[in-house]
């Protein structure tokens, strides 16, 4: 087992054993400290399948901007101080049931899948071609997206200005 | 230097959603300026009627662009306008909703700009990629508008809820596209489409479709899915409700219909079976829990979920007689409950939602119009003839019935039965039931009270001449 | 990447997929839910680029993958401004605490 491999599933454990942290803690604000470790395996995972441009988005836009988003609305909105009842959790078990059966589906279907092994590309950097991608045969999503952000930007405005007309 | 290549633009068939969204960025800005609500409601309804008319004079063109990602045909055409249609008639309620309710209008106008234009989108998408951007347009202006009215704490809590729950079924959504991805490496449908019969992941695939069957089901509000439903509707504004209703349902079933027989085609004894189980429950439920409703807001949430699993019996049965159905009936039943749930806004007003059915009471005789405008809608929800109701359900029913599936049928047409229970208390509520004296004077309503009687007219005229509308439902489905 | 068969990739993605899911389900407090909702998005997009990876054509999965990274901006910076405009009104965040309508 190279080195590499090995630091992949190094990496995957990590983002697992965080992602189990954002589902099980019981204080909220630990639970978003886990999605940071979360969101980094995640990116580093991307690294080792070639994604440097999707890694670097990962990054800036998760790390950078939402994780910072949710950790500003988890400050504003509790008293950090009584962290124990921060994260509520009700329906425990039954919820337990409904995602083992989710997911033995979807495992069973996973480990059934054969695919045709084309492994394996040389490892470049992708910007260019997502860039191209873009502009070109991907143009109608690029401008559909930036459609979205905009009512997004728009849409985060009306709710949250503060007065209403009388 | 390399060259950049672009993919061959027809124009044409991005000219309905170019032009909704010019409206509503126009909208936008001009909320900055202009403080008369009833200029930004007519500036609205002018923008919207031209881009219906333009995009009928787009009748009979087809063409696929942006790469295979974006259709221009019949069908895209024919949900294009059922939503501006569905937009004219919602911003004619508004104009008179949104007085006194400290809503500002420019932005209310623009999100529903917005909104109508990420409808457009998933009507036109040819690729699961434009299919889930288009999603998000819609979603997210539609989440913004359930909570417009801010210094309500249920609309407030209505947005919270719509756009948790829109999240999370976003959330299967990209899952179940990534599924179908791996399984047959591609978005776009024609491809996913050849690529379904000789995939060695069938497993996985149908795992995808699953997923995409969830998210689907949460838009357009299928039992189990529909635990939003009641909540958010009854809190909404009134106006928006509506539209979620109507056309946010709509643009699921356009979507829905299009990825379903057309991409996944290949697969429809697969996915049918689920289907059906989910259109059965959707049915009994809905209809069900309707009949325990004291709030008429609330029912009509409920009926929209049943009137949902009628629609879902029409895409079971598929084919040409099924997809025809499923269009004419989306059709019917968007006038039909764009029309009650005028009725509602018409009684009532800011700080009185008068939404039991104990200030129901008496209607029928204190305001006439209402009394009978509102009974022709009860009539046809239940599927009475010769209203509308009642020749989308006789389609759906024959189509299911052509294709064999007569258990579902059975069920649908006994569903039908119960449905008239809560429908009929309605009636009897506003002509049978004494009411209260009359308190204060009724205020002007005129362009509520257009829309409503708009909805009235084409229920009518739609349920007495179906054959004309038929005819254009078949053009849209038979041009997928 | 070699060594590693495309199986434990997605069984990553699917483990988050779960995690998500449960998050979703069991959690009352909104921005709890959210965070569940985020892993979601991020098990998805651990399949987007694995598939792309594995099936020699990369650029198509890690373009919506992108696309899916916005969104999550997208979606996070509406909905925490719905939360924010909630805990305003109610004090509180918990799904349960607003009565304002019946369950």
């Amino acid at each position: 087992m190279s080195l590499s491999v090995a630091l992949f599933y190094a990496f995957a454990a990590f983002t697992v054993i965080s992602a189990a942290g954002v589902a099980f803690s019981r204080n909220i604000v630990y639970s978003a400290f886990a999605l940071l470790g979360t969101l980094f395996g995640v990116a580093a995972l991307y690294v080792f399948l070639g994604a440097d441009f999707v890694a670097g988005a990962q990054f800036l836009i998760y790390i950078g901007g939402v994780l910072v988003l949710i950790l500003f609305a988890v400050m504003l909105t509790h008293r950090i101080a009584d962290g124990a009842v921060s994260n509520r959790a009700a329906g425990g078990p039954a919820a337990l049931v409904a995602v083992g059966l989710v997911a033995a589906v979807l495992g069973r279907a996973l480990f059934k899948a054969r695919w045709p092994v084309v492994d394996v590309l040389a490892d470049g950097p992708t910007t260019h071609a997502i860039g191209d991608g873009f502009l070109g045969r991907y143009v109608l999503p690029f401008e559909l997206a930036s459609f979205v952000l905009l009512a997004v930007l728009v849409g985060a405005i009306v709710v949250s200005r503060k007065e209403l007309r009388s | 230097m390399e060259q950049l290549l672009l993919p061959a633009i027809d124009w044409l068939a991005v000219l309905p959603v170019g032009l909704t969204s010019i409206l509503g960025l126009v909208l936008l800005a001009l909320g900055l300026f202009v403080d008369d609500d009833e200029t930004l409601g007519w500036i609205t309804l002018i923008g919207l009627a031209v881009t219906a008319v333009a995009t009928a004079c787009l009748a009979g063109q087809k063409s696929i662009t942006f790469n295979g990602t974006f259709a221009l045909d019949a069908y895209a055409l024919f949900f294009d306008l059922l939503f501006l249609v569905a937009g004219i008639v919602v911003v004619l309620m508004s104009m008179t909703y949104l007085e006194g309710t400290g809503i500002p209008s420019g932005d209310y106008y623009g999100l529903l700009a917005f909104a109508i234009a990420g409808m457009i989108v998933m009507a036109s998408a040819t690729d699961l990629i434009v299919v889930f951007l288009g999603l998000e347009i819609m979603s997210i202006s539609v989440y913004v508008l359930a909570g417009a009215w801010r210094t309500q704490l249920r609309s407030n809590e209505a947005a919270m809820k719509y756009f948790l729950l829109g999240a999370f079924a976003t959330g299967f959504l990209l899952y179940g596209i990534a599924l179908v991805y791996g399984a047959t490496g591609a978005f776009r449908l024609d491809r996913i489409a050849t690529a379904v019969g000789d995939t060695p992941n069938r497993t996985m695939l149908i795992a995808g479709v699953a997923m995409l069957i969830i998210a689907f089901g949460f838009k357009v509000a299928a039992v189990p899915f529909h635990m939003w439903t009641p909540d958010v509707y009854e809190g909404a504004p009134t106006t928006v409700t509506a539209l979620m209703a109507v056309a946010v349902k709509a643009a699921g079933f356009a979507a829905f219909v299009r990825v379903f027989l057309h991409g996944f085609g290949g697969l429809h004894a697969d996915w049918s079976m689920l289907l059906w189980v989910i259109a059965a429950l959707t049915m009994t439920v809905g209809n069900v829990l309707a009949l325990a409703q004291r709030n008429v807001k609330r029912m009509l949430a409920y009926s929209s979920i049943a009137h949902a699993g009628y629609i879902l019996v029409a895409l079971v049965a598929s084919g040409a007689a099924g997809g025809t159905a499923a269009l004419f009936y989306l059709l019917v039943y968007s006038f039909m409950t764009l029309g009650a749930f005028g009725v509602v806004a018409a009684l009532g007003s800011v700080g009185e939602p008068n939404e039991t059915l104990d200030d129901y009471a008496g209607i029928g005789f204190r305001r006439p119009l209402l009394g009978v405008t509102m009974t022709i809608f009860m009539l046809s929800l239940t599927g009475i003839p010769p209203l509308a109701g009642f020749a989308g359900k006789f389609y759906v029913f024959t189509a299911a019935i052509r294709e064999g599936y007569y258990v579902l049928a059975v069920i649908g047409v006994l569903n039908s039965a119960i449905s008239s229970a809560y429908y009929v208390r309605v009636l009897i509520a506003m002509y049978l039931t004494p009411g209260a004296e009359e308190h204060g004077r009724v205020a002007r309503q005129p362009y509520l009270l257009t829309s409503i009687v708009v909805s009235a007219v084409m229920t009518v005229v739609v349920g007495v001449f179906p054959a004309l509308w038929m005819q254009l439902a078949r053009f849209g489905f038979l041009s997928l | 990447m070699p060594g590693v068969p495309l199986q434990h990739v997605l069984l990553v993605g699917l483990v988050l997929f779960a995690l998500g899911l449960y998050t979703v389900l069991t959690r009352r407090n909104a921005i709890g839910i959210l965070m569940g909702i985020e892993l979601l998005l991020n098990a998805a997009n651990v399949n987007y680029v694995a598939f792309a990876r594995y099936s020699g054509a990369p650029t198509d999965g890690q373009i919506f993958a992108i696309f899916v990274v916005m969104l999550a901006a997208a979606e996070a910076a509406v909905g925490l401004a719905i939360v924010l405009g909630i805990y305003r009104n109610f004090e509180s965040i918990d799904v349960d605490a607003t009565h304002a309508l019946r369950h």
